[in-house]
């Protein structure tokens, strides 16, 4: 397992793209609904990234971004947002219709276990076995058998419905902050952040602000992924615009509303793209493009105000090894009285 | 007697399914405004939960979503999906469910996932996402049904109600006593019979004709001996369900229009972009 232990990640969003996603990898979404990784996932589109297999609980724009720029042929998902009644053609009923997009149909409850599974090195993993009598279980996509399946729990004898664990290539998350080797904090709404970014066997990580690690350090609990898993560290501000991410902004319903009313047929749907990925070079200066657009009376009606959380209080004594006097609690001996005793009873050893 | 929108109708009904002291999951729109109204009218000890890992949420408005934190200020319990549905739900504690239907047949399974053939569909609704597991496990699920329909077979089996009726959902291992409860559509309320299974019409909203809701079930719709007219909203139950979610009082077509006209305002004030493709309407 390649581990990632530099000190100093940090990079662009493009060149964490480059260096780190191949055509035809697997990966898996490490946010759902919240605080969603779209500067990244518009990234991968710039860069016109081919025949990527995708792992997402519940899509809301980005699967049709992605399908719309022809990133994804392959999607194992449980939701797909609808923006829409029955008239609405959407981009993933177009994509499916053209047989653009081959899908996977799953729970959220079992597709989050396959990579719990795989998170834990585990082959499989059990699951609630009443979904078995559901089409879910009964009819295969494009994994075919290689999805759900049945053992004897050796305990009760009684027959197990299984999911297989998964190793995404990479997982692409967003987060409120990280150091600048990547140990990730999230807070909010947790839902498949810890077991998709566990299970991919590395993170591409963005995050609203970058801190030193004595922060990290100081709040332990809020790291959801740590720097071993992490490839790449971007800074990015409004980095899951137009999702929502507590101690940062709201949900901007209005933007999101404007770009499903382009979603209707390809012709407006790519204007959009062309005016807000292709069109942009970063997040930053999409945010620029908003600001210019909108105003910034309209962007800054979405920040957050605070709430603070009340500080867990990691405090200790402290107490050093050896105190300012040369004196050591632990021991009940000073550093002479310790040299001393090494001297005559510790059989030290004549260098 | 106030004048009541059939969201109003049916999410106040629902909320009166739900007990003090129970634990609810809730997704959005009706099931979070029932859950809400139960709690500031007959149920303050309500645990309102959703399946993202927000639980003991106090909701001030309605969420955009299942992990849209936005909508209370703060939680008691921070987890994430799969300990909401290990030790969560598959440990019993879910008393109480929600789920908006697509499809329901006789026996209360349903489907939320295409309409016509998979292979060749007409409509994809959303997909499972964590229906199957609530409606398998929870203690009870209070069904919604807006835009749906009943058919005798389910285009996609996506949720497990009684299967085939009698002690078959049971045998197939799912919880003793679980299973949906009602369902609460624009015309009716319908129960499942204690034996068979079978869905019955128990209560008629009011202003329905018993023909209406007939001519919508393809089989000989099952009434009940005592069938009785779906309680109005209160004036008091309005006045909450206004105040907390104006959007579901106006029912989803109305909200669309009223997001088309917001988007309007902000695109007046920038001239350089061109009128977007008009969003569709329900």
């Amino acid at each position: 397992m390649q581990k990632y232990m530099d000190r100093d990640k940090r990079m662009t969003a493009r060149e964490a793209i480059e260096q780190f996603v191949n055509d035809g990898d697997t990966f898996a979404f490490a946010n759902c609904l919240y605080s969603m990784p779209l500067a990244l996932s518009h990234e991968l589109i710039r860069q016109k990234k081919k025949n990527l297999m995708v792992f997402q609980q519940g899509g809301v724009e980005e699967i049709d971004q992605l399908l719309s720029a022809r990133v994804i042929d392959r999607l194992v998902m449980a939701y797909n947002f609808r923006a829409g009644g029955r008239r609405l053609v959407t981009p993933l009923d177009r994509a499916m219709k053209e047989n653009r997009v081959e899908v996977e149909e799953m729970t959220n409850h079992t597709l989050l276990s396959m990579m719990k599974a795989g998170a834990m090195g585990y082959p499989f993993i059990p699951v609630m076995s009443g979904i078995k009598t559901t089409d879910v279980v009964k009819k295969q996509g494009f994994l075919k058998d290689q999805r759900f399946g049945e053992t004897i729990d050796p305990f009760s004898g009684e027959k197990t419905l299984v999911v297989k664990g998964y190793n995404p290539d990479f997982a692409l998350m967003h987060v409120q902050r990280a150091d600048k080797a990547g140990n990730g904090q999230l807070w909010g709404a947790m839902i498949n952040s810890k077991w998709a970014s566990l299970a991919s066997n590395k993170v591409i990580l963005s995050a609203e602000e970058i801190v030193d690690t004595e922060v990290i350090m100081s709040a332990p609990h809020l790291t959801i992924v740590p720097s071993h898993k992490v490839c790449a560290v971007v800074e990015c501000p409004w980095g899951a615009h137009p999702t929502e991410l507590a101690g940062h902004y709201d949900c901007d319903m209005i933007f999101r509303a404007l770009f499903f009313g382009s979603t209707g047929n390809d012709e407006s749907l790519e204007k959009w793209m062309d005016e807000w990925i292709f069109g942009m070079k970063d997040r930053q200066e999409y945010i620029q493009h908003y600001i210019e657009l909108y105003g910034d009376d309209t962007l800054n009606a979405l920040k957050a105000k605070p709430y603070l959380s009340t500080p867990a209080d990691y405090g200790f004594t402290f107490n050093q090894t050896w105190n300012s006097d040369g004196y050591s609690n632990q021991l009940g001996l000073n550093k002479e009285e310790f040299v001393n005793m090494l001297k005559e009873k510790g059989g030290l050893i004549n260098g | 007697m106030a004048d009541y929108t059939v969201s109003e109708l049916i999410l106040s009904r629902a909320a009166k399914e739900i007990h003090d002291g129970e634990m609810v999951v809730i997704g959005q729109g009706i099931a979070m405004g029932a859950g809400v109204l139960a709690k500031r009218t007959h149920a303050p000890n309500l645990v309102i939960l959703t399946e993202a890992g927000l639980l003991g949420i106090d909701p001030f408005k309605v969420p955009n979503h299942i992990a849209d934190p936005s909508c209370t200020r703060g939680f008691t319990y921070s987890c994430d999906m799969t300990d909401i549905f290990t030790t969560v739900l598959n440990r019993g504690y879910v008393d109480v469910s929600f789920l908006g239907v697509g499809q329901i047949d006789k026996f209360g399974n349903m489907n939320s996932s295409y309409i016509g053939d998979p292979d060749n569909y007409e409509f994809r609704m959303t997909g499972a996402g964590g229906a199957p597991e609530f409606v398998g496990y929870s203690g009870r699920t209070i069904l919604t049904m807006l835009g749906g329909e009943f058919v005798e077979t389910l285009d996609y089996f996506t949720s497990p109600g009684y299967l085939e009726g009698g002690n078959s959902r049971y045998e197939a291992g799912m919880p003793e006593d679980s299973g949906p409860e009602i369902l609460i559509s624009n015309k009716g309320v319908f129960k499942f019979d204690q034996v068979t299974k079978e869905i019955y019409l128990s209560e008629i909203h009011p202003k329905v004709n018993l023909a209406d809701i007939k001519s919508a079930v393809p089989w000989d719709l099952k009434i009940s001996d005592s069938l009785i007219e779906t309680a109005p909203p209160s004036e008091t139950e309005i006045e909450i369900v206004r105040n907390f979610a104006p959007e579901i009082s106006m029912g989803r077509a109305l909200q669309i229009e009223t997001l088309i006209n917001r988007v309007f305002r902000l695109l007046e004030k920038n001239s350089k972009q061109e009128p977007v493709h008009p969003l569709p309407n329900e």
